[in-house]
């Protein structure tokens, strides 16, 4: 580590911050230095974000000081903290779609392009070129936003935070807020190569769920938990055990996806795909779906996968081929037939499609089966308490009360509402899109201990992860699709699990 | 955490601040006029909020699915039409043909709606536009006054029973079947469901647009029951019987604090946000306010309402 470079950039000292309740920040001191990619992970409710939101000005410290090149200084809002060379890169997507890429590069600051209230668009857009090619991306600024696929947009928005340069007095900090959650590996490579090139323009501070992308491309990484910063390490020197047992303060082991728990599934066949395409989405799917199997499906954006599992849950109905679920062929135009013959869906926008946030616990847990809580017309309110109360119970959802609105839960608890939603309702085929999408690492290990535990009971699983980890760890079976195709077919037994290589071969 | 305790307070306070308002509002008036107080006036103001209970009623659950309805107040003067031209040759027929044809204005608003995807708010602006012009057409642009025969099929509305006006009655009737309908019901708990996240309770197998169309039929249904009842107690069928009826009515289901964006509510905040409109209304008059300048505190409160209503730390983007 003799080429570390050691001024610093931004440094946090023993910060705190309260919220009513919380004491969500511990005497937090951290610092970047010049060049540096730091990587900052914890579990959820750790303090991450929290942090990232002192360091972009949207919260001030109760206690504690900020430090520019160690100057003490003070963000008012975000837009100052812009102004003193603090950029971000959002974990939800913050391009507007519907206005060019040239536009969103300078939007709300448009006005070095503007003379007498018209803007040189020619300009700008000549601005624009150039900052897009500060990231390396072949990218027409003239293009609107919705046009480009996720990764070209993550690499706008980085290009976008780079404009901080031209009127930032001094070196850039770059927060990364989990970027790469929506990217594939290929995507995600391309971004990381991109920081590496930028390390002589900026430092970045890395946040996420993924660990093993922290260490790849981090220097040196912050763990915290409970609001305290535990260990400050180099990141040559960690690896993803010693990070695991440092966020959870327990050690990641081999159980992590209760392979011990996976039990053969049953002869019986719930749900059959016979040369099943839809458009240039996917074509020619076939497999069979058996009582108690996970059914693990990989592949990259583009491989037709999402759209796969949409029209299994009713979203997308497919265009030719056979779809049958129990013995009976059925062409699904809305997930309320989906739901009717028993599927559930567990979508990756769980907070949008999941739950109702503004809903309580209860309505949410009843909300697909309410048929069955109907007496003579009228919702058999004390027989919906029960049974609210009985899921809350058995899936140790973690909430005051069944009256709580979902909007209140943490990420991993309203996941087991949905979860109980279906479970109630008697699914008897969950598709499971991004399950764990945004959870930290306890709260996945209750998921997988959940969908283990179901599967026992004989509901069938179709399973599209965001790691491949994930997707091996769990499944029974594994289908990898390229470009709307079944390429490679493989078991997965617990003991003889393909290796992510096994699989990637056949994604790309 | 933080959510739950810094929620708390603000949306206690929030859940009871109407019928707060109501309580002051009686007391304050009370205190000024005693005569406002006596059994007699009271009354009197509960069969003067009744039509606008009852419409603000159907609107509410357009409302809670987080639509509007435009067309409600031409739907009642339509309906008040309808009664005046044909009570003569059906006699109550009149009155089922009126809330028929209430029903079908639902059913063709929720249609566009749904069907077509038009924004609720522009359906049933055309819609009243439809239903008004209808009824400026039958009844030849001119107030139809009820003759003594046709009077006689009118007592179901202007009786008493044992000194309670009907229309009080009908009113209490109407609150049974909608609070049963929005609380107890599957269709109430969907309501609830889509206004607060339809993308969820569509993946939850809640069949949506049904959903939507039962609440416009309801609302239009619901509006031209209003009508007839004004028609009764009028004594008489107007195409703009109705005519000031429509802020009011959206005023008293904002003011009783059901949310404006859906998901929230209750068919009793609407009874709380009518009576408090009625109670504002007869304090204008005892003070002396003009009644043609009412709709400008009714729209002053509407606004004050609504900014009330929406916690604004929920909601970020208002359109």
């Amino acid at each position: 580590m003799n080429g570390l470079p050691v001024a610093s950039a931004l440094s946090l000292v023993h910060v705190d911050k309260r919220f009513p309740g919380v004491h969500a920040l511990k005497d937090v001191s951290i610092e970047v230095r010049r060049g540096e990619v730091i990587g900052l992970v914890g579990e959820n409710g750790a303090g991450k974000s929290t942090l990232m939101k002192i360091l972009s000005g949207v919260y001030q410290p109760d206690s504690g000081k900020i430090e520019i090149a160690g100057q003490p200084t003070r963000f008012e809002n975000a837009a100052d903290a812009n102004r003193k060379g603090i950029g971000m890169v959002f974990q939800e997507q913050s391009l507007l779609t519907n206005l060019t890429v040239g536009e969103n590069i300078y939007l709300g600051n448009e006005a070095q392009f503007t003379r007498y209230g018209i803007v040189n668009w020619k300009a700008l857009y000549a601005a624009a070129s150039r900052q897009l090619s500060k990231v390396q991306v072949d990218v027409d600024p003239r293009m609107r936003a919705d046009d480009l696929d996720f990764a070209a947009r993550q690499m706008v928005e980085l290009a976008k935070a780079l404009t901080l340069e031209e009127h930032a007095s001094d070196h850039l900090v770059i927060l990364l807020d989990e970027p790469t959650s929506v990217l594939e590996r290929a995507e995600i490579d391309v971004l990381f190569a991109r920081v590496r090139a930028l390390k002589s323009r900026a430092s970045f501070i890395f946040v996420s769920h993924r660990l093993d992308e922290v260490l790849e491309l981090s220097d040196r990484i912050y763990v915290m938990k409970d609001g305290a910063v535990v260990a400050d390490l180099v990141a040559a020197d960690a690896n993803i055990t010693t990070l695991h047992h440092l966020m959870v303060g327990r050690s990641l082991q081999a159980e992590y996806y209760r392979e011990p728990l996976q039990k053969a599934f049953r002869e019986e066949i719930v749900l059959e795909v016979d040369e099943l395409s839809l458009g240039n989405a996917y074509k020619n799917i076939s497999f069979k779906l058996h009582a108690g199997e996970i059914l693990g499906i990989a592949g990259v954006i583009g491989s037709g996968r999402e759209e796969l599992a949409r029209t299994l849950a009713g979203f997308a109905p497919h265009s030719s081929g056979k779809l049958r679920v129990a013995n009976r062929e059925v062409h699904l135009v809305s997930p309320a037939e989906a739901v009717d013959i028993g599927i559930g869906y567990i979508p990756r926008e769980r907070r949008v499609e999941g739950l109702v946030l503004f809903l309580p616990v209860a309505a949410n847990i009843t909300l697909a089966d309410l048929e069955n809580l109907t007496r003579h017309g009228l919702i058999d309110a004390r027989e919906e308490r029960r049974l609210a109360t009985s899921w809350v119970d058995r899936l140790k959802i973690r909430t005051p009360s069944i009256n709580t609105l979902c909007l209140n839960l943490s990420g991993g608890n309203q996941q087991k509402v949905v979860l109980a939603k279906w479970l109630n309702a008697k699914a008897r085929i969950l598709i499971l899109d991004h399950p764990t999408r945004g959870l930290d690492v306890g709260a996945k290990e209750e998921v997988y201990e959940l969908v283990r535990a179901v599967t026992t009971e004989g509901v069938a699983v179709i399973l599209t992860s965001d790691t491949l980890e994930e997707t091996i760890g769990l499944s029974h079976s594994l289908l990898v699709m390229r470009d709307g195709e079944i390429t490679y077919r493989a078991e997965a037994n617990p003991g003889h699990k393909p290796s992510q290589i096994d699989l990637i071969g056949h994604m790309v | 955490m933080q959510n739950i305790f810094a929620r708390l307070g603000p949306d206690k306070l929030r859940q009871w601040l109407p019928l707060a308002t109501l309580v002051i509002l009686v007391a304050v008036v009370g205190v000024m006029q005693p005569v406002f107080l006596e059994l007699s006036t009271l009354l009197q103001l509960a069969s003067d909020t009744a039509v606008l209970f009852i419409l603000a009623t159907g609107v509410t659950f357009v409302i809670m699915l987080g639509g509007i309805d435009l067309s409600i107040q031409s739907m009642a003067s339509l309906a008040s039409v309808i009664v005046a031209l044909t009570v003569a040759r059906y006699g109550y027929g009149a009155f089922v043909l009126a809330v028929a044809v209430g029903a079908l204005a639902g059913l063709l608003s929720g249609l566009a709606h749904v069907r077509l995807k038009v924004p609720s708010f522009i359906a049933t602006l055309a819609m009243g536009g439809v239903l008004f012009s209808t009824a400026l057409v039958s009844s030849k642009e001119r107030s139809i006054t009820l003759g003594d025969v046709d009077r006689n099929y009118q007592t179901w509305v202007t009786g008493t029973v044992f000194g309670v006006p009907n229309v009080i009655i009908i009113g209490l009737i109407v609150l049974a079947i909608a609070h049963t309908l929005q609380a107890h019901t599957r269709f109430g708990r969907y309501s609830a469901a889509i206004g607060a996240g339809e993308p969820a309770a569509y993946a939850s197998g809640v069949k949506v647009d049904r959903q939507k169309v039962f609440a416009y039929v309801l609302s239009a249904t619901f509006a031209a029951l209003a009508g007839v009842i004004l028609a009764g107690r009028l004594a008489s069928g107007s195409p703009t019987l109705a005519a000031e009826l429509l802020l009011p009515s959206i005023a008293a289901v904002v003011v009783g604090g059901t949310a404006i964006t859906g998901g929230v509510g209750s068919i009793w905040r609407t009874l709380v946000g009518a009576l408090i409109i009625s109670v504002v209304r007869i304090g204008m008059t005892f003070l002396g306010v003009n009644i043609f300048a009412q709709n400008i505190v009714f729209g002053a409160v509407l606004i004050a309402a609504v900014a009330i209503t929406i916690d604004r730390s929920k909601i970020p983007i208002v359109k």
